[in-house]
């Protein structure tokens, strides 16, 4: 229908990308204030202090930097990303040395400011999105060279393997995908893409050898996950998390551990499960309610969970629809984009938001292990909100200063 | 279509991203099919097996107060050790590596599993908290083992409830508890309100005794299957107020995981303090009385009410021998229980209303009502008493004694020395009929309705049922022998009315209840001089029997000589019942005479006479009352301690 439409050029906003956003954004905020509510004690929090209203203040801050972002043009902007690359860059250091985070697992993650929990992760991606789309948008000849994809790679590691230090391995892992599809559309030489696709596999199949059947503390283990990590890994693969040869003792303290590693997920697998077709109704969900769904994650982690328990299989749909707009917009967006800056720069979008929806869901319904990937604004958090709606402006930015057929 | 657009392309590699992008949600998509729609049933199985306790949380009971606020039953902390198992399972899984190798060690080849896995968990179990058991007591001074049978079975019953390790803890045991211990892990000094009647065993019987009771008392609670230590009053206004003293318990959700041990907790309810309730009774004037009928014979047994006569509320009720309700809440000995509750004394027995006595001669002024209703009896008409009565005619060759000595009697004369021939005389012209109508009129045989299960009728003849009475029986009828029982509360409200010109009230003994935050009560929900009955009594008929009670008291000859009070005009009647066992004594008063305030009952049990035994004890209480009355009421205490 677009194609056949006349008066595209004239359109200023991608509209399905724009109403799909606020469609999120206002189930976001009622959900999070479902969850929120089942809360007794966070009831008695004036307004100002409740979780949606928070969320709500955010989606604001957020709009306004999608608005700001359409004053310039993305190609301007990206003569910026050095500066933006290496700053977060500094950031990431920097929360390694003061930040703050997840009491149960001792990471790093946050910086904290006072009023926000700053994750410079979040930034990170965005930052890194225009970096390498910048670095990629150079003539396709240049690309074949070794040198510059080797580079592109290490813009890549860098920030992986500082995320990976506090320790986050779902944030760090989503530098893959994104940088892979970034490469591969901006015409990085299929055999280097493909040795991409296969070390990075190679990588993932050693880290879940290492972690599922290497005895731990052997000297074979090459690569040492935090606990929680393997732990989660196990979870995921239905494994034991007592070794072989463990005696009933370091067993029966295994099963009790792992009973308490994997509560989280069955939690979330009952919610999603039991909310059926249609779901309980808005703010008629047991599991958080009752406190099966741990507080402290069913409005960010879990938020889907709560979506999914209240309004059951349609409510996913509708959401998973929502989703899809969102990225086919961006695909459409890369394909019209002016230059293959704006095309590299809106496939990374794409492949970011996905990588986020694909993780998160997946992780709600024990498709994929237990990270803390935010769903794009539907979790509540200030910089996970911000960031998607950075990246979603970068859409439209790209959309605004497209080429005209 | 947008998807089908982009898939379209011509640019391949955006073709190619699309067409992942859509298997991704295509995944998705099938998984939240797979476990909304094909496996919702299993799913919501298993949320309702979602493993929740809820338990009962008692709320802080009401305080009972008296008539000027003074404290008669409060709540003090409590201090307990209890001791947390979820905290502790790291440690119990340490002490299983040991455990196990004994076992191996004492039965070589020993496989731990099934029975004998079971077995060295609970040996574990036992170790690691007996351990923490012999550590805390002996430093305590209260050194103590840990019983293995009590801790296996709270253990298997209910690991995700504290474990009770000690109770009540000394100042001193509070403070090195507080020095050695905190931040033991497992271990927590928790404060807990405790029962306490500070005035020991004084009202003891009006206040009745709170008992651990951990089961459900309504619908509502049967929902609950796990209960914190709560008490339920077991007698007194502790009993019949219990609802409301008790509050509302709270409910809190356990989630306990599938060990069974406590997760997260959460209260769902909360829990909702007692009212308190404030009585009647003047706690200085209680003390009085109780001390006055302490001091009318050894060990004595018996009761005294002090009633106000204008308005029927009680402002003392004593009944000795008492108890300390103290003993209770912590639990009694059975030892202690079957000495308070020897056959002899029963100290836990409210004599006061539970105790139905023949009333012997204080019953003779209802027959002077009688006779004189009946026109048959006139105060000056004399007969002659020869120490006995006798009537062949009615009561063939039986001899009734007269205590009185002798001689010539006017109403007057024989009110004051209680001639039983004069009130037989006359009672048996009045006629069985007209005695038990009076009777009737006073509500005798009936409930006072003091508190609701908290007294005996009685036993009084009632007017429909007369045949099959003899003579014998109106004259024991007349001067209160025979089959006719009253309790101490009845002969109160009966003296009261007597008092009052004939107004009978329903006792009071609670003021109000009153939330547990409020200063005062909005609203008096027990209210004062609750009139039962007017007794229509004719004011000339008791001018003449207020004159003889105060006769009995003043008149050199009367037997009650001993309530005599300097300034303050007293007027009784004695009574001594016999009885199969023993004599029941009594004097029933009121005072002061002019303008009449308040009636005094005193009973007791195998007294010498009603003169000799009671009549002392009621001149004590008026001594007492004329105290009160001139130094005004006690301020109300200020104690420290929880509510």
């Amino acid at each position: 229908m677009y194609e056949t439409n006349l008066n595209e050029r004239k359109s200023f906003l991608e509209w399905p990308l724009i109403l799909a956003m606020l469609g999120l954004m206002l189930i976001g905020t009622a959900f999070i204030y479902s969850a929120a509510f089942a809360n007794e004690s966070a009831r008695t929090l004036s307004w100002f202090k409740q979780l949606y209203v928070k969320q709500i203040i955010w989606y604001e801050i957020g709009i306004g930097f999608v608005i700001a972002l359409c004053f310039f043009d993305y190609r301007t902007l990206a003569r910026w990303s050095i500066i933006g690359y290496w700053g977060t860059i500094l950031f990431l250091i920097l929360v390694l040395m003061i930040g703050s985070g997840g009491a149960s697992w001792g990471a790093r993650r946050w910086i904290n400011l006072g009023f926000f929990q700053f994750q410079p992760s979040e930034f990170t991606k965005i930052a890194f999105i225009f970096m390498l789309a910048n670095f990629l948008s150079r003539p396709v000849e240049e690309l074949r060279s070794k040198t510059l994809f080797f580079k592109a790679l290490g813009m890549i590691a860098l920030p992986f393997l500082l995320i990976l230090k506090e320790p986050d391995l779902g944030s760090a892992l989503v530098f893959f995908p994104v940088g892979l599809l970034m490469m591969f559309v901006a015409g990085v030489p299929v055999k280097y893409v493909t040795a991409f696709v296969g070390g990075v596999g190679l990588l993932m199949v050693l880290i879940l050898v290492d972690v599922l059947f290497v005895p731990i503390d052997s000297h074979w283990q090459v690569i040492k996950l935090e606990p929680y990590q393997r732990h989660r890994l196990l979870t995921y693969f239905g494994q034991d998390f007592a070794p072989k040869n463990a005696t009933p003792t370091e067993r029966k303290q295994a099963q009790l551990l792992q009973n308490k590693r994997s509560y989280n997920v069955e939690q979330a697998l009952i919610s999603v499960g039991s909310g059926g077709l249609t779901g309980k109704g808005w703010r008629q969900g047991t599991q958080y309610s009752l406190g099966f769904l741990p507080r402290a994650v069913a409005h960010n982690d879990f938020i889907f969970s709560v979506i999914a328990e209240e309004e059951g299989f349609v409510g996913s749909v509708i959401v998973l629809t929502l989703y899809t707009v969102i990225l086919f917009s961006g695909i459409k967006i890369a394909s019209q984009a002016r230059d293959r800056l704006g095309k590299i720069l809106a496939v990374g979008v794409v492949a970011l938001l996905f990588s986020h929806i694909f993780i998160n869901i997946g992780m709600n319904i024990r498709l994929m292990p237990v990270t803390g990937i935010p769903l794009p604004l539907l979790s509540y958090g200030g910089s996970s909100v911000l960031c998607s709606l950075i990246a979603i402006g970068i859409l439209q930015n790209v959309h605004m200063y497209r080429r005209a057929y | 279509m947008l998807i089908f657009d982009q898939l379209k392309r011509e640019d391949p590699k955006l073709r190619i991203i699309s067409l992942g992008v859509i298997s991704g949600l295509v995944i998705l998509l099938a998984g939240l099919w797979w476990v909304q729609i094909v496996s919702a049933k299993r799913y919501e199985a298993n949320l309702k097996n979602q493993s929740f306790r809820s338990v009962r949380v008692p709320a802080l009971r009401g305080k009972i107060l008296d008539r000027n606020n003074q404290s008669l039953a409060e709540n003090r902390p409590r201090f307990d050790v209890n001791i947390y198992l979820e905290d502790l399972r790291p440690q119990f899984t340490r002490e299983f590596a040991s455990v196990a190798r004994a076992f191996t060690n004492r039965t070589p080849g020993l496989k731990i599993r099934g029975k004998v896995l079971e077995e060295v968990n609970r040996e574990a179990r036992y170790r690691v908290a007996s351990n923490i058991t012999s550590q805390i007591t002996s430093k305590l001074q209260q050194p103590q083992v840990l019983d293995s049978a009590r801790f296996t079975k709270h253990y298997q019953q209910q690991p995700y409830i504290p474990f009770p390790l000690l109770q009540n803890l000394t100042q001193k045991q509070v403070a090195i508890f507080a020095e050695n211990f905190t931040g033991l892990t497992g271990v927590e000094m928790e404060i807990q309100p405790m029962r306490t009647y500070p005035n020991g065993a004084t009202a003891s019987h009006l206040l009745g005794w709170i008992q651990r009771h951990d089961e459900p008392r309504d619908e509502e609670e049967i929902a609950c299957k796990y209960y914190l230590p709560d008490f339920i009053g077991r007698a007194g206004v502790e009993a019949s107020f219990d609802g409301a003293l008790r509050g509302t318990a709270g409910v809190k959700s356990l989630l306990v995981n599938n060990l069974g041990y406590r997760q997260r907790e959460e209260m769902l309810s909360l829990t909702e303090a007692g009212r308190n309730l404030s009585l009647t009774i003047d706690l200085t004037l209680q003390r009085a009385a109780e001390k006055a009928l302490a001091s009318a014979m050894p060990n004595v047994r018996g009761a005294a009410v002090v009633m106000d006569v204008r308005n029927g509320n009680i402002l003392a009720l004593v009944s000795a021998p008492a108890f300390d309700p103290n003993a209770f809440p912590n639990g009694i000995s059975s030892a202690d229980w079957s000495l308070l509750n020897n056959e002899k004394y029963s100290h836990m027995f409210n004599r006061a209303t539970f105790g139905a006595y023949p009333p012997g001669s204080i019953l003779k002024i209802l027959t002077a009502i009688a006779c004189f209703e009946s026109n048959i009896m006139s105060p000056a008409e004399i007969i002659h008493d020869p120490g006995y009565f006798e009537d062949r005619r009615l009561l063939g060759t039986r001899r009734i004694k007269s205590l009185a000595s002798p001689g010539d009697y006017d109403f007057k004369r024989a009110f004051l020395k209680s001639s039983n021939t004069y009130f037989i005389h006359f009672g048996l012209k009045a006629g069985l009929k007209k005695l038990v109508e009076v009777g009737e009129r006073f509500h005798l045989g009936e409930n006072t309705g003091i508190l609701p299960g908290e007294e005996v009728s009685g036993e009084y003849p009632h007017s429909n049922r007369l045949s099959g009475k003899y003579a014998g029986d109106t004259a024991n009828l007349c001067i209160g022998q025979g089959d006719i029982t009253v309790t101490p509360i009845q002969v109160a409200a009966m003296t009261a009315a007597i008092a009052n010109g004939g107004k009978l009230f329903w006792p009071r003994l609670i003021r109000d209840l009153r939330p547990a935050d409020a200063v005062e009560a909005d609203l008096n929900s027990f209210q004062s001089g609750s009139l039962r009955a007017d007794v229509r009594l004719n004011p000339r008929h008791l001018q003449i029997i207020h004159q003889a009670m105060l006769a009995d008291v003043e008149d050199s000859e009367g037997t009650g000589s001993a309530a005599r009070v300097e300034g303050f005009r007293v007027g009784g009647k004695t009574g001594t019942a016999e009885g199969t066992k023993e004599q029941t004594t009594w004097f029933a008063s009121f005072g002061p005479f002019e303008n009449p305030r308040y009636a005094v009952v005193v009973m007791v049990q195998a007294g010498v006479s009603g003169g000799g035994t009671c009549a002392p004890v009621a001149g004590k209480i008026y001594k007492a009352i004329l105290n009160l009355e001139r130094t005004g009421p006690a301020a109300p205490q200020t104690r420290a301690g929880l509510n």
